[in-house]
């Protein structure tokens, strides 16, 4: 869980940095992305501690009723895709730098790995059969963050089909984040 | 649902098509996990970004995600098979458990039991430095204690499949069976006896001449008496021979009075939870003697258990204090107890907080009845009544109130001792256990 949180706070201030090239939306969205860090840590400490809904009893006070809300509300929100998103647009604001963007590509990976061994207990070596997978993503970061991936979207139908294939990824995007 | 001891064997999803007619069970729910959420989450967005800003490097960032993805496989075991048992069905307050879980015919999709605690209930750390309430592996113990006294479910227990690559989980909730958990029973080594005992056999020594062990006196010799009684150093003295008479040991009733009306103090500290810790310790103590044990619960409306011997009893005492069905007899009015429910010159133990007006007054009419009554007063706690004055006052007279109820059934003859509910019954009792309780009219 602290690895989670550590991790999760370096991609969005990494993504940041330097925070005055990106302007006060830049800044909004710098504070939007270390809630859901935050957040997010919040939900991994508290996943044992929300009281279930069966022993739940009609008879509660106001501030319980409220606590109980409150933490029923923290452990249904996905805050890590929240920040992920958050940290990939402030990287997005800022001018071209490929070394950096593959940096934090690698850590926004690792934020999720870690997010996921902590929500789910999962014992040490429960990811060992995905590392070469994974060093074959990291690969293809490496590639990319080297060269030149897409041709820049200019005028013309293919221009037009990337921009169509990119809203439809964003509605996908948003369908997934969205709290069930 | 799967009930302790039984295995849902053969279990399919539903929706498959059970030619057998089973009756339907939980449903394992199969669908992406949060991790291929997040990893879809993270492709996505790359591309989208790559693809808006025309910066090749965001289409790097999301590779490594698609190559996880790439990996998606939907290989699922046909059946489950899941035995899950309790290791105790019964547990006294306090005591721990354990929950035991075994699947089987997963595969190669790893296991994680989740068990989700009712509200009484407190999962515990397991061995090898497992979370509390968390466990992975076909064969799982999950221990939890019980911290309250009744009839309680455990919870529900949550069955995690995943796949090697964590991207497809199969979900599958179970409700655990109930647990009955009974009242920790005080400290209590000592016993009230009465000084007028039944003609039965017992273990306590009575005021009459028998064949018990307690030394009660001298007599001259009459016919049929044993030579192993003589006692010679009288009959040297006295010139005629002189036996050794021993006290007879009886068996008294006793019936526990369990005042079940309004609590009053904090859950797991109130008056009713210090009545029927201090009833039970004080039928089993009366029932280690051989005495016999009846039951009497007040609570608005009596209901109560005929006296009886034994192991037995004390568990069909224990059984009835959780529940309001079953052991108890029909509801009535305490005018019409029958004459089993409530054994003339019985010993009456009445744990209350005597705040009900009519079972005082109850009291007092059994004690002009000729009962012998003994009362063990369990309020600890006070109304709330805020810090103004009259809140003050009110409190006051609340408090004057209640020692004059006291004050009264004193006068009556009738002992009442406080009990804190924290320590040994035997301090409050000491008292009257160092000479026999003698009921006058």
């Amino acid at each position: 869980m602290v690895a989670a949180a550590l991790l999760g706070a370096a991609c969005v201030a990494w993504a940041a940095y330097p925070a005055g090239a990106t302007g006060r939306s830049g800044v909004t969205i710098l504070v939007l992305a270390a809630c859901c860090v935050v957040a997010g840590a919040a939900r991994l400490a508290a996943t044992g501690l929300a009281a279930p809904q069966a022993s739940r009893s009609s008879y509660e006070s106001t501030p319980l009723r409220l606590w109980h809300t409150a933490s029923g509300t923290l452990l249904r929100v996905p805050w890590a895709e929240g920040a992920l998103l958050g940290a990939l647009v402030l990287e997005a604001q800022h001018r071209s730098r490929p070394w950096h963007t593959g940096l934090l590509g690698a850590a926004l990976l690792g934020y999720l790995i870690a997010t996921h061994l902590a929500e789910s207990a999962a014992p040490r070596g429960a990811l060992r059969r995905q590392l070469p997978v994974l060093a074959a993503g990291f690969g293809l970061l490496m590639l990319a963050a080297g060269a030149a991936f897409l041709p820049s979207a200019g005028t013309g139908l293919s221009a037009d089909w990337l921009r169509v294939a990119a809203a439809v990824a964003a509605v996908a995007i948003g369908g997934l984040v969205l709290p069930r | 649902m799967v009930t302790p001891g039984q295995t849902a064997a053969g279990y399919r999803p539903a929706g498959r098509g059970d030619a057998g007619g089973r009756a339907p069970g939980p449903v394992l729910r199969w669908g992406m996990s949060a991790h291929a959420r997040r990893l879809l989450t993270l492709a996505l967005a790359g591309l989208v970004v790559a693809i808006i800003t025309g910066r090749g490097e965001f289409a790097g960032v999301a590779a490594p995600a698609a190559a996880l993805l790439a990996t998606w496989r939907r290989d699922r075991p046909g059946s489950v098979q899941v035995t899950v048992t309790l290791t105790a069905t019964r547990a006294v307050e306090g005591e721990q458990a354990a929950v035991q879980v075994t699947v089987e015919g997963q595969g190669e999709h790893s296991v994680q039991a989740v068990l989700h605690p009712a509200r009484t209930i407190v999962p515990l750390p397991g061995p090898g430095g497992q979370a509390a309430g968390i466990a992975n592996g076909s064969q799982v113990r999950l221990p939890f204690a019980v911290t309250r006294w009744g009839r309680h479910r455990v919870g529900t227990l949550e069955i995690i499949l995943r796949d090697r690559w964590r991207l497809v989980q199969g979900t599958l909730v179970l409700t655990l069976p109930r647990l009955d958990c009974y009242p920790r029973p005080a400290i209590q080594q000592t016993r009230v006896v009465l000084a007028r005992l039944p003609n039965r056999l017992g273990e306590h020594p009575a005021r009459v001449p028998g064949e018990g062990i307690e030394f009660a006196g001298v007599r001259e010799y009459a016919p049929g008496d044993r030579q192993r009684s003589i006692n010679w150093p009288a009959t040297t003295r006295r010139g005629r021979l002189q036996v050794n008479t021993f006290a007879a040991e009886r068996s008294q009733d006793v019936v526990i009075l369990m005042d079940a009306t309004p609590d009053a103090g904090e859950p797991g500290h109130g008056a009713v939870d210090h009545a029927l810790r201090g009833a039970t310790a004080a039928a089993r103590a009366y029932l280690a003697a051989r005495d016999r044990v009846g039951l009497i619960t007040y609570r608005y409306q009596v209901r109560w258990l005929v006296p009886g011997l034994g192991e037995r009893q004390f568990y069909r005492i224990a059984e009835a204090m959780l529940t309001d069905q079953g052991a108890w007899s029909a509801d009535t009015g305490f005018s019409r107890l029958p004459r089993a429910a409530l054994p003339p010159g019985a010993l009456i133990l009445v744990f209350s907080a005597l705040l009900d007006h009519r079972l005082v007054e109850t009291l007092r009419d059994m004690r002009e009845r000729g009962f012998p009554v003994l009362i063990v007063d369990v309020l600890t706690g006070e109304p709330g009544t805020g810090r103004t004055r009259i809140g003050r006052l009110a409190r006051r007279i609340w408090r004057m109130e209640q020692e004059a109820i006291r004050f009264s059934l004193r006068e009556l003859g009738i002992p009442v001792v406080h009990w804190d509910g924290e320590q040994s019954l035997d301090l409050p009792l000491a008292p009257y256990v160092r000479r026999p309780v003698v009921a006058r009219r």
